[in-house]
């Protein structure tokens, strides 16, 4: 074949490449003898898929069976997969991402559809992990389209029934990276599902409801999926934990973990297995993960020692405060502007945290002191609201004690009266 | 019946009348003092209470004092509300209680944001949370202005 024969047939394979999804697709009309016989087929292997297309997004949006298996679905019979007619049967590993793309990839046929739909997907696919190894290795498990979209019941993300709404994803990614025997043989581990389900992120989004908390996909891409590098697993915490992310930018601990060849955040949180931070974390103790690399004699472990009784104390004192104003409150005594400005305090707290991750003393600090001043300013407040309670304890005690007096005095008085005017009406 | 018979019934019946007024007045007595001991041991004993239900605060601010983009906190029991005035006029409150970790927020002019400083959170003049760490929507309030004072109150 010459250079501009093979040209012109490349031309024209492009050509039929962007016509045919405009002209296979979205035709809602036609009768669909695919599934009119397959439903009828004893074979569940041939029968399921036509079942299971009825509630495919893509059904729902006109698009029949020949939009990716090709053919002819007005003829009835064989002559319908007639290959001539463009039929191409179950399409290969390879062939599926083309045949996605074919639409998904083309932005002017996808804005008829969802216009807000990313079109990158082959692109991103290309790029990850799962698109390299079949590219380069044919590799037969690897991931494709149709292995976290299930073709013929394809949904979409909103959906909860989907296999990537947000709380399926991980199980999605786990029926393979969470299943020992498939994944043999490959140097991923399959432990990240389990760990994952023990994670804060986990926690907070199959517990607390909260859809927009992190789940595979959101660190490890989609379409692009591959694990975050050493030098960058900071940017994808800080997506969402931003100021921790940029103080540890600014810390001695970003150079010094590269230089380490540890994984940033993910040396202290860990990574699948993100725990609940607690001030545990910090310092030199039972839990502490500074203890990992630092001891009490260098400067490292002092500093987390140092940080770490700050934090403490605020905590200590914000709880002294805020327990001795509850006491007062439920004893009935006005409180509530010293806990409205106790609010301070746990902010300070809360910030006092966050800027750890700057591991300066000076830093943490400057969030503390402030904090310390509320507390104490606070706690005195609760202490005066007790001893007015006391003295109107006291008062009342004493009023008490007066007024049941008198009474006992009256009645003395009138059982006195009374006896008196006995002996005067037995005299006469 | 002889006359006997006659003045020791009478005896009777005037001593049950004595016993009757003597129960009744000891009773009686007896209820005074519960009524005035169990109000003052609840007073000195008081049982666990929640948190303040009250639903309505008016602020000591008056409407023309809040400028068109700012936000000022504001005291909603013992937790913080945050009244905002948007660019066009509009008055609104929410609780200044961030979701994620229960810091008082702040309102942002250069940006038109509610921001939480400790975890840079943000929130829209809707109060809905628009990024950074924070789980949901700031729970909304409803403002009133009613003359030269502002009145607000926690939904339906």
């Amino acid at each position: 074949m010459t250079a501009r024969a093979a040209v012109g047939a490349a031309f024209a394979l492009l050509v039929v490449l962007l016509w045919w999804p405009a002209s296979t697709a979205a035709q809602p009309a036609k009768p669909d003898n695919c599934a009119a016989c397959h439903v009828r087929i004893g074979d569940a292997r041939l029968k399921q898929p036509a079942k299971d297309y009825a509630e495919d997004i893509h059904r729902a949006n006109g698009f029949g069976c020949v939009a990716c298996h090709g053919g002819d679905e007005t003829e009835a019979g064989l002559e319908a997969m007639n290959p001539a007619k463009g039929y191409i049967g179950k399409p290969g590993r390879k062939q599926v991402v083309q045949v996605c793309g074919r639409c998904h990839s083309d932005a002017a046929f996808m804005k008829r559809y969802n216009p807000a739909l990313r079109v990158d997907q082959v692109t991103e696919y290309a790029t990850s992990v799962h698109g390299r190894r079949l590219r380069d290795a044919d590799d037969p498990k690897v991931a494709t389209c149709v292995s976290c979209h299930p073709a013929h019941s394809i949904r979409p993300p909103s959906d909860s029934k989907s296999s990537v709404h947000p709380l399926r994803v991980a199980d999605t990614c786990g029926r393979c990276h969470a299943d020992g025997k498939y994944m043999e043989g490959r140097r991923v581990r399959t432990d990240q599902l389990a760990k994952y389900q023990k994670s804060v992120h986990w926690k907070a989004m199959s517990v607390k409801g909260d859809l927009s908390a992190p789940t595979c996909n959101d660190c490890h891409g989609n379409h692009g999926a591959s694990p975050p590098g050493v030098t960058w697993v900071g940017n994808v915490c800080g997506q969402c934990h931003t100021v921790m992310a940029d103080l540890f930018r600014k810390s001695v601990h970003a150079k010094a973990f590269i230089e380490m060849g540890t994984p940033g955040c993910a040396t202290c949180h860990d990574n699948h297995a993100i725990r609940e931070p607690s001030d545990a974390m910090l310092g030199l103790g039972t839990g502490a993960v500074c203890a990992t690399c630092h001891a009490a004699n260098d400067k490292g472990g002092q500093t987390a020692v140092e940080m770490r009784a700050l934090i403490d104390s605020l905590a200590a004192r914000n709880d002294k405060a805020r327990t001795i104003l509850g006491q007062a409150e439920h004893a009935g005594m006005e409180v509530s502007q010293a806990q409205f400005d106790l609010n301070g305090a746990k902010d300070a707290l809360v910030k006092a945290r966050a800027a750890v991750h700057a591991f300066t003393i000076d830093a943490v600090k400057k969030e503390t002191e402030p904090g310390l001043a509320i507390s104490d300013k606070a706690y005195a407040r609760g202490v005066r609201a007790l001893d007015e309670l006391r003295f109107r304890r006291r008062g009342l005690g004493v009023s008490l004690v007066i007024i049941l007096a008198v009474i006992g005095g009256l009645v003395l008085k009138i059982r006195q009266v009374d006896r008196r005017r006995t002996v005067e009406a037995d005299h006469e | 019946m002889n006359k006997e018979t006659g003045m020791a019934y009478a005896l009777d019946e005037a001593s049950t009348r004595r016993r009757f007024i003597n129960w009744f007045l000891g009773t009686s007595a007896g209820a005074f003092m519960v009524a005035v001991l169990y109000p003052v041991s609840r007073y000195l004993v008081p049982p666990e209470v929640g948190e303040s239900t009250a639903g309505t605060v008016t602020l000591a601010i008056k409407p023309d004092d809040v400028k068109p983009n700012t936000g000022q906190i504001f005291k909603f029991g013992s937790r913080p509300g945050i009244l905002v005035r948007t660019a066009a006029g509009e008055l609104r409150a929410f609780s200044a209680v961030c979701t994620h970790l229960n810091c008082t927020v702040q309102y942002r002019p250069d940006i038109s944001h509610i921001w939480c400083a400790c975890h840079n959170g943000h929130y829209d003049l809707n109060g809905k949370n628009v990024e950074g760490p924070p789980p949901r929507p700031l729970d909304t309030f409803v403002v009133n202005a009613r003359g030269n004072q502002i009145v607000v109150s926690k939904g339906a």
